[in-house]
Parts: structure tokens; sequence; C-alpha cells
């Protein structure tokens, strides 16, 4: 997504409009301007911040690092000692697994030098919290803004959670009022971080924080035992995919709408297929970052009727299998095991299989009413 | 203590698809120490041992027999103090010329007294018999199996073909004492055939070369008994790491001389090929290694191989062979300079000999084919002393087309000497 629109650069590879000053072409991924496709990677692993390994399961960091690729071991000089595939930095590629029933992995994918895509994720009995930002690749030091976003919105609804100071409680109709509170308080909250990791990285670079400020989408949501709620400003999704075999009004669908071109043009009339391959599919017209106009959540409620699967993800993934029924079918052919962990690592494998020429974030909650009932 | 470093030149970048990846590297080592010396850090017995083993066939007899005996003595002056070492004449038959056939040890070490009576004995060698070499190598082997050095190294001098014996004998003798010792093979005169000499010198880690005068063998020893004892490091073998799944097409020295070592392959581990490459002094040696990959989409990284630099089991070196797969043809369509410098090389090589081998087999249409690429590639890799060789086998009608004609009436010594060098390579000009 491009966070700024006018004086676009065209793509040499796909015709994509990018922003002035992109690095890369969020359609292909093709490296733009003179000093983007000369050298590359030598400039971004400069520049490639040192985020440690969020993994809640062992918290370790250090140690033996194992190959994405073949789960062989990483060897000093950077590579898998088996394969020959770089080793990723824990920011590159970093799974959560709060509670058995949520999980997600967030993958810097194929063409993209680093991974400004950032995840989220807290659980708490029948509650969770699921936040995925994605960074806008046109604008330095974004995987630092994607990564502080994602963190302080989770903070945020945790606390209007079940074990936090502001718990949302009552009927369904008071939960969702309360709970698109919280969601806004989650994405200004996010705002305030990425302006404060912009202010910091300005200051250290010595630079001015309006000059190419880091800026991300936002996309999150909470599943509160019955209800589920979700909120975002730009293009990263919610879908919620309901188990087959329930009522005909249990359909597939994505709860989120996006603040895109896209959507626009959707919303004016033009064909989803259509908009969405137009070349100016990709620029958002929201986001958080110091140039944003406004940082407050676009909300959405749903109550399952049955048993199924949430889906928070970025553009990587969606970018391949847009249609709520087509990701369902996806979803539910790596969901064989009923484990979200699992799945959403399938679903990011899938995503770089078809080329990986975005970041790819997949975090999945396997809801079941029912279930959660008894607990 | 001997420090190795490796360089990687290559084009890392690969086209949508392709899946070969050439490099060289550029291997240096510094502080080898003298042979047998500090610089050894095998552990275990140090120290080196040298013999000289002189052709004393009928055929030597006169001028060569002379200047063979006067080398003989000249590298005994060389040999430091401390040194273990031997005499060996070869006919059809090999003898221990000293230390004497009737002595108690088989190698002595150098000290006045020993060298003094090393010349003297090798004062009294005579030529007489055919020429078996399998038999010199033999007894070389059986000489140095009997000493504890860590460096073993054999100087071999001959002026005839070997007659006396069955090709495969010999071919038999070099697998079975292929990692013993290294050897430097010398011909003097003109009718030794240069093909049997390289197949000592390469599986033995050594050098062939023409000595044209006979009254240059002695500075010629001289020079090759300082060299070996400047290896200070004793053994040193080329590992190359390649992926799960993917090939190592070759693995070859391209400088100072062009060595395919793809067949000395041993097996490390799984991914881990081991290429002996004998004993080091302070030098640096090119290798042009090429490793089939699967190919992978556009954008992916991938190691391609590790070369590595190992003495004894401890990797000291290690280059990092790397392929990324690019869309963009700009940045996948340059050749690495190094890699289509030694590229040439070794094409320029293949070209003399195959070239020459033709020639001596009649078939002119051939050499002038071969030899004129020969001059070509000379020319496009700026291989003068390879220019000025082949200009004395060939008139050069365009150098630049490669278009030649085979002399008339050349002398032998300047075919041999073209064959003899023909794997000696330029090194590419770094800027």
């Amino acid at each position: 997504m491009s966070a700024d629109d006018s004086s676009l650069v065209r793509c040499p590879s796909c015709g994509e409009n990018a922003a002035p000053r992109a690095r890369f072409c969020e359609n292909c991924g093709t490296p733009l301007g003179s000093s983007g496709a000369s050298v590359p990677s030598e400039v971004t692993l400069e520049m490639a911040p040192t985020v440690v390994d969020p993994d809640p399961a062992t918290g370790d960091t250090s140690g033996r690092r194992s190959c994405g690729a073949c789960g062989g071991t990483i060897a000093p000089d950077g590579y898998c000692a088996d394969c020959g595939t770089p080793g990723q930095s824990e920011r590159d590629h970093f799974e959560e697994r709060p509670a058995e029933w949520v999980a997600g992995v967030c993958d810097r994918g194929v063409r993209h030098p680093r991974n400004e895509d950032a995840m989220a994720l807290a659980t708490s009995g029948t509650f969770a919290a699921l936040v995925v930002c994605d960074g806008v690749s046109s604008a330095p030091d974004s995987d630092v803004a994607s990564l502080a976003a994602s963190r302080a919105a989770r903070d945020v609804l945790v606390a209007y959670g079940p074990e936090g100071a502001s718990s949302v409680v009552g009927a369904t109709s008071r939960r969702i009022a309360g709970w698109t509170d919280a969601m806004v308080a989650a994405s200004r909250a996010a705002g305030q971080a990425v302006r404060g990791a912009a202010e910091q990285l300005a200051a250290t670079k010595g630079k001015d924080v309006a000059d190419d400020p880091p800026s991300c989408t936002f996309v999150a949501a909470v599943v509160d035992h019955d209800l589920i709620v979700a909120g975002w400003l730009g293009d990263s999704r919610v879908y919620w995919l309901p188990d087959s075999g329930q009522p005909d009004s249990a359909q597939p669908e994505q709860l989120s709408v996006d603040d895109s071109w896209a959507q626009e043009m959707i919303a004016a009339g033009v064909p989803r297929a259509q908009a969405e391959t137009s070349p100016q599919a990709h620029a958002i017209t929201r986001w958080l970052g110091p140039d944003a106009p406004d940082t407050d959540a676009r909300c959405a409620a749903t109550v399952p009727s049955g048993p199924g699967w949430l889906l928070v993800c970025s553009d990587g993934l969606w970018n391949y299998c847009s249609d709520a029924h087509e990701m369902s079918d996806l979803v539910r052919r790596f969901a064989t095991s009923g484990d979200p962990h699992t799945t959403a690592a399938a679903l990011v494998r899938w995503a770089n299989a078809q080329g990986g020429r975005d970041n790819i974030t997949a975090a999945l909650a396997r809801v079941s009413p029912t279930v959660t009932e008894q607990r | 203590m001997a420090e190795f470093s490796a360089e990687v030149f290559q084009n890392e970048f690969l086209s949508d698809g392709a899946t070969d990846v050439h490099a060289v590297v550029s291997v240096t080592c510094t502080g080898a120490g003298a042979g047998g010396g500090a610089g050894v850090s095998t552990g275990g017995p140090g120290g080196v041992a040298e013999i000289v083993a002189v052709d004393t066939s009928g055929s030597m007899q006169g001028r060569n027999m002379e200047a063979a005996k006067h080398a003989a003595a000249v590298a005994v002056d060389q040999i430091p103090d401390g040194t273990l070492f031997a005499i060996v004449g070869g006919s059809h038959v090999a003898t221990r010329i000293f230390p004497y056939p009737n002595a108690r040890v088989p190698m002595v070490a150098m000290e006045l007294g020993a060298r003094n009576e090393a010349k003297r004995a090798i004062s009294t060698m005579s030529a007489s018999g055919g020429t078996a070499i399998s038999s010199w190598l033999r007894l070389a082997d059986d000489l140095f199996a009997t000493v504890p050095a860590a460096q073993k190294h054999l100087i071999l001098l001959t002026d005839g073909k070997n007659e006396s014996e069955p090709t495969m004998h010999l071919d038999r003798m070099i697998a079975d004492v292929t990692g013993h010792f290294q050897c430097d093979a010398r011909g003097v005169g003109d009718r030794w055939v240069v093909e049997e000499l390289r197949k000592i010198s390469t599986a033995l880690l050594g050098t062939v070369d023409l000595i044209a005068r006979p009254e240059d063998i002695a500075e010629d020893f001289s020079a090759l008994v300082r060299k070996s004892m400047a290896r200070g490091v004793a053994a040193v073998d080329l590992r190359v790491w390649a992926p799960q799944g993917s090939e190592v097409l070759f693995v070859k020295q391209v400088a100072p001389e062009v060595d395919d070592l793809t067949g000395r392959r041993t097996q490390v581990n799984a991914l881990t090929s081991g290429y002996p490459t004998g004993a080091w002094a302070d030098e640096t040696r090119e290798y042009h290694v090429a490793v089939r990959v699967p190919a992978k989409p556009v954008g992916s990284e991938q190691l391609a191989a590790r070369v590595q630099v190992a003495v004894g089991d401890e990797v000291t070196a290690s280059g990092l062979v790397k392929a990324k797969w690019s869309d963009d043809s700009t940045l996948t369509a340059r050749i690495s300079p190094e890699v289509a410098h030694y590229t040439g090389q070794a094409e320029l090589a293949s070209a003399i000999q195959e070239g020459l081998a033709a020639k001596a087999a009649g078939d002119e249409a051939t050499a002038t084919v071969k030899l004129g690429r020969a001059v070509q590639l000379a020319a496009e890799t700026g291989n003068d002393d390879a220019t000025s060789r082949l200009r004395k086998i060939v008139e050069v009608d365009n150098e630049e087309a490669g278009t030649v004609r085979l002399k008339r009436n050349t002398a032998k010594l300047d075919e041999m000497a073209l064959d003899t060098a023909s794997t000696k390579t330029t090194r590419v000009r770094r800027a």
C-alpha cells in the first residue's frame, strides 16, 4: 500500500503505480529506482533493526536457529547447514501461539528484503485479541513502526479483556459498543506508538520526523466469548469463515472493509476482480503514522451461529485469495488438523509458493461458541 | 602460524529458472613458515623428507648423465640440515644410491658428513638399462613409508619414454602412491613424453616442466628444493559443501596452473567433498567451482556452496558462493570477470593439449582449428607467454578470429614447451 498516491511512479515490471521514493513495487516486489535496483540487499541488511524473537513458548532468542525451509540448523555463516537457505532473523519470521486455539505466523515472504508486517496476539480464557499491522514499504523503518503499533494495540485490547483494568462486560449489544470503543482506543494507541517510534528513529538519524515517516496499516479482531469485533485502518483484513453444514446465513465473510482505492472503486460499482488488479489497487486511503489524518479504527461486529475460523491477515496472503468463499476453501484445505498454528504456517507457505511477493501474516482463532461455553 | 583466507568472485544473480552457479575462489596462505616448521598445524610428527630420483637409463649416457649428477649434487647442497633425504637412481629398476644400499637406515637426516657422502655416491652413478618409472615411484614410496615426516617430496628427472613396462603398470603405481607424497617431474631433452610425466605430477600434486638444456637442470633442482622447503603447511584440503539436492559440476584449480580436482573428490560428509591440494607455502591459488542447484523463485536467495580450506580436520578459511534469482537482466547477464577469465584460460589449456595431440596424430585439420582457438583465447585472456609459444608452432593469419596455419618443420622442443606450459595461467587483472 502506498501512503501517498500523488505524483506516482510506475513499476517498470508490472505497471503498478508506486509512491515517490518507494523502494519496491507493492504489487510485484520489483526494486524501484536506480539506487534500489543495484544493491538492494546490502543496504537493507545494514538498516535491518534487531528485534528480539517474541516467541512466547520458549522466550529463547539465542542458541540453535532452525531453517524455515527444511528444519535444519542455521550455521554461524547465516545459512542452513543442509539446504543453504538463508537463515531468517527473528524479525523476518516469527510465530506466536498464546493458546491452543489461537496462533499466527508472520513472514518476510520471498520478494521483499525484510519483513515489515507485524503481529501481536493475546488470549485469556475465551477471550482473544489478534492484531496485524502491515508496514508501508515505501517508507523506511516501517518494520519498526508496525511492530510497535501491533504490540501497543494488543496491550490496549487486553486491558479491555476479562482480566484487564476496564473489562468490557454486559449483554451482547453493550459489549459491541464497549469493544468498538476499545478498538478505537487500540488504534489510537497504535498510532501513538508509530509516532513515538518515528520520532525516536528520526532523532537517532538526525532527521526530521516529517521526512519519509514510517507508517503501517492496522487490523485487529477480538473474540469475546460469543462475539467477534473487528477494527481496521487500511487494507489488512479480518475474515470470519464459519464451518460448513450451518444455516445458509452462516456464509464466509470479510468483516473488514478495505480503506483502499480498490475498495472505493468497488463501492462505485467497478467489479471486484477488475478493481483489485488495477494499477492503483493497493493505494490505501487510511493508515497509521505521523502523517495520518486520523487514527480511529472503523469497526464491524458479528455473532457467530456456530464454529468457524477467524482469520486476521495482511495483503501478502489475501492478494492470492481475496474472495471470502475462496479464502474459506483455502483455510479449510489446510485446517484438517484443527490446529491454528499448523494452519497459519501452511497458509504462509502457500502464499510463498504463489510467489511471496509481499510480507505475509496469517493469524487464526478457532472459534467454537458451544465448546467455549463449557470452559 | 599459517593463516588462510578465501575470497569469492562471482555474479550471484541468476535469471529465472537458471541452475548453474559459478565462482572463482581465491585462497591465500600467509605465515606458512619453513617446511616442517612452526607452520605445520596438523600435529603429529613434523619435518620434511626429500627424495631426488634421477634417470640412469642407457639413454642418459653422456652430457645428460653428467648434468643430472651435477644437478643432484646441487640439490643435496640446497637441502637444509635436519631434512630426511635419499637419492634414487632409476632405470628399468630403481636403486637406492644414498644412503648406500647396505646402510641400516633407508633415509638419513642431512648434515655435513651425509651431504659429502651423498655427493660421492651421486658421482658414482652411471647410465645403463631401460626405463620403468613405476619402479622408481615404488622405491620412493617404500623409502618415504619408513619416515614420519609430515611433508614428503620427490623430484623426478627423466630424459626418455617409459618404455620398459606397459603403461598400465605406471598407471597402477601412480594410483597406489597417490596421497603418500608430492612429486615434481622434469623432463630433459626432447625424447620424453609430456603426457606421461603430467600424469604423475598431476596425481601427485606437483608440476611438470621441460628442461631444454642439461646445464639448466641444476638451477631447476635448486629452485624445486627451495620451493619444497618453503611449504610450511603440510597437507591442505579444499572442501566444497553444496546444499542438499545439488550437484558439484566441477572443482578446478585455475591459478597458477589449471588442474582439474573434480576426479580427486573424497567424501567428507554427506554434503561436503574434499580435494587434496598438497603442501602450501606463502602463496595464492585460485579455484573455479561450479555447482548446479535446483532453481528457486525469483527473489529467493540460496547458498550454493561453502568453499573451505581445511588443514588436517580444522577448517581455517571459508568462502560463501551464493545464488540470488532475479528477473533484472542487467544483474543476471553480467559474468564475473574472474570466472570469464579463468574459463578462457582453462579452455586455452585444453585447446593447446588437444591441438598438439591432433598434430602428433597427423590430424592437421583438427590441430589447425584447436591451435587457432588457442591463439584466440591466449589473446583474449592476455596470456602473452602462451601467445609467443603458440607462434613458434603456427603462423597466425588473424589473432582475433583464430585463423592459423600449422608451421612446417617446427622444433620438437617448442611443441613440448608449449605442451608443458599449457596449464600455466595468467591471473586476472583486478582493479
